[in-house]
């Protein structure tokens, strides 16, 4: 603020912004005065036995109060007041540490190979194969990168359209690390010294149906290998194996589900049919099947232009997480 | 209207003003602000008339200020006027105008929506025929980060160069994508004329006051169940700053003017120790709908979808260009909960 803006707001109402000022004052000193049960005994008298008294009534007011305050963040959980400017809030995170250690150690027993021939210290982009309608997957591998990571810095996963445009979707996997998959944001955070975390299958990949399991579908358009290029960052391509049992869709639904606007309503065996307790993963055993990074720096940027070698470099990537993943089928012993 | 036949199709109109750097441009020695009245207009004249080296100033408006500076020179032109180009054409060559701030826009929705389209749509196009006609070597237009609209599948973070897809049902949204769609075609045609644009989000802070300030300074304030978008603000110490600057020097383009860091409106909320009503959106947008008919005419989808999908901008090139804001997105939240705290005791 210059010196001639503050001139123009002390010449508007300097006595009228300190009269507001005593004014706040006083009521704040009547307040303290009453809280502290000031008001009824003049200040000489000692007051030593009233406390024991209130004490052992039920304080009625401040658990109203409480209860109110729950309400009013019914839905949300404690927050901090800062988050990244990917909405990626350090407190969420470290309150469902918890329950995301629980998941991967105890329900899911993650198994994870081949992560130390990462390099910790640049920004990687990991693209995986996507599977298991919730994106369990992503928050597993960013738990799993975040534990190994000597700086314990997460990577962030990118959440396909559909799921992140629904209602309550949105705020949880933001404060979680999830972000909105295009091509902006995946620059913005690799620019950022950010891992990322890419499904190129898309939706196409979380929608698979039982029967389809662990054959990975069509890689977008190439937009992992030109991030990749673009940005200068390794590709580290992961298979997953475990998600796809997790949430096994039977078939997809799609007269009832153009009804509530959804793209189709996946039928599993617990998740019409138990409402949204259906909506908890059978607990599967999951490997996490990590494969060497692929350098990218001997192409350049202008090569991409050849769009022949991009859908080639693509299918070849493709190729690399399919063999990971059928790597890690055949060292899993059971579903379970 | 022609608003909703424009609505889909959107300008980048970043890329689309390319006026050159116009070397023969010094400091302005005398400023024309149209639209004196409003909050920035009245502020920014009397920081320009404070600096040393000040050029004269020359207000227009439909009404004079109740409280006017004596060096501000007040001429009345009537924006929606047929005649205005040549009338404000002749204002700026009598006066040889060497830079025009254009600020005659809406701050909130009105009813009138006639009148709006009239002052904001073809208001703006006779400021830039009248900047052409006189001259004048400088155009510095205000809009807003609004006009990206709230989408659901926007990037986190929108530069200037994405495209202005506004929001259907806000009429003065559509008012202002389709002045800058106007800008757009004419900005070409006269390179002669440096053209800078401002787009700012929502602007918060001690004094300043708009449907949106008026919407958050309510105790409990309903927003939509199931959503909770990273928002941005501005301050108004710094989005001044900016139209001082830009007035005064040779940035040309477009530039989001945003504070730094972004809050989800969750958080915003509880740091004012307000309470966040979450109504079911469908429920949300029936109850608001008669108050919104008969306040704007708009549906409420056109100020609650802002609360409901993403539309942060990338400041990176308004930064860089008028330097590091004061206040990020969390101190000017603050600084407009805390003044208006002290207020209720009024």
């Amino acid at each position: 603020m210059s010196d001639t803006e503050i001139e123009w707001v002390q010449g508007a109402g300097e006595d009228d912004e300190l009269e507001v000022l005593h004014l706040a004052l006083r009521d704040l000193r009547r307040e303290i005065r009453q809280r502290t049960g000031g008001e009824e005994s003049p200040p000489g008298i000692s007051r030593a036995s009233e406390p024991a008294a209130v004490a052992e009534e039920f304080d009625w007011l401040a658990a109203f109060e409480e209860l109110r305050r729950r309400a009013g963040n019914f839905g949300m959980v404690e927050r901090s007041a800062e988050v990244d400017e990917f909405g990626m809030d350090a407190h969420t995170l470290q309150r469902s540490r918890m329950l995301l250690d629980f998941l991967m150690d105890r329900y899911f027993r993650v198994d994870v190979f081949g992560l130390d021939e990462v390099d910790p210290q640049v920004p990687n982009l990991l693209v995986a194969n996507h599977s298991g309608l919730l994106p369990y997957d992503g928050l597993m591998l960013s738990h799993a990168v975040e534990r190994w990571h000597p700086e314990r810095r997460r990577p962030r996963f990118l959440v396909a359209d559909w799921l992140i445009t629904l209602p309550f979707a949105q705020p949880t996997l933001a404060r979680l690390g999830g972000v909105r998959a295009c091509r902006e944001n995946a620059d913005r955070l690799l620019r950022r010294g950010h891992s990322v975390i890419a499904f190129p299958e898309g939706a196409k990949g979380a929608a698979k149906v039982f029967a389809e399991r662990y054959a990975l579908k069509r890689f977008g358009r190439g937009g992992v290998i030109r991030a990749a290029v673009e940005n200068r960052v390794p590709l580290v391509p992961v298979g997953i194996v475990g998600a796809e049992e997790s949430h096994p869709i039977l078939f997809k639904a799609y007269t009832p589900a153009r009804m509530v606007g959804l793209p189709f309503l996946p039928v599993t065996p617990t998740f019409p049919f138990l409402g949204p307790l259906g909506l908890l993963p059978l607990p599967t055993k999951w490997i996490v099947n990590v494969g060497e990074p692929i350098p990218l720096d001997d192409l350049e940027v202008g090569a991409l232009d050849d769009e022949l070698l991009l859908s080639r470099l693509t299918e070849e990537l493709r190729g690399c997480i399919q063999d990971l993943v059928d790597d890690a089928l055949e060292r899993r012993e059971s579903v379970w | 209207m022609a608003s909703n036949s424009r609505a889909g199709s959107g300008v980048a109109a970043g890329s689309v003003i390319a006026s050159g750097y116009n070397a023969a441009v010094t400091r302005p020695r005398c400023v024309a602000i149209t639209g004196l009245n409003t909050f920035v207009g009245q502020r920014l004249a009397e920081r320009l008339l404070a600096a040393p080296d000040a050029p004269r100033v020359i207000g227009v408006d439909l009404r004079r200020p109740l409280r006017l500076e004596g060096r501000i020179s007040f001429r009345r032109v009537d924006l929606t006027h047929p005649t205005a180009d040549s009338e404000l054409a002749s204002v700026l060559a009598d006066e040889r105008v060497d830079a025009l701030v254009h600020l005659a826009f809406r701050s909130s929705p009105t009813a009138d929506r006639e009148y709006d389209h009239e002052l904001e749509t073809i208001g703006s196009l006779h400021a830039m025929h009248a900047c052409s006609a006189a001259k004048v070597a400088r155009l510095v237009l205000a809009s807003s980060t609004m006009l990206y609209g709230p989408r659901a599948t926007n990037p986190n973070f929108l530069d200037e160069e994405q495209p202005l897809r506004g929001h259907e049902h806000g009429h003065c949204i559509q008012n202002r994508v389709e002045a800058e769609q106007l800008l757009a075609e004419w900005s070409p045609r006269h390179p002669d004329v440096e053209v800078c644009v401002l787009r700012h989000c929502w602007v918060m802070g001690p004094r300043y006051v708009d449907h949106v300030t008026r919407y958050l300074e309510r105790p409990v304030v309903p927003v939509v169940l199931g959503y909770d978008p990273l928002l941005q603000f501005v301050h108004e110490d710094d989005l001044l700053r900016v139209f001082e600057k830009a007035t005064l020097e040779h940035a040309v383009g477009v530039f989001n003017v945003v504070g730094r860091g972004v809050l989800p409106l969750s958080t915003l909320l509880a740091l004012a120790g307000k309470r966040a009503l979450p109504l079911p959106g469908p429920l949300l947008y029936r109850l608001a709908d008669y108050p919104a008919q008969g306040q704007t005419g708009d549906r409420p989808s056109a100020f609650f979808d802002y609360l409901r999908y993403l539309w942060v901008a990338d400041g990176e090139r308004g930064w860089h260009a008028f330097g590091e804001p004061t206040y990020s997105t969390k101190e000017a939240w603050i600084s407009f909960v805390s003044s208006r705290r002290l207020r209720r005791f009024r």
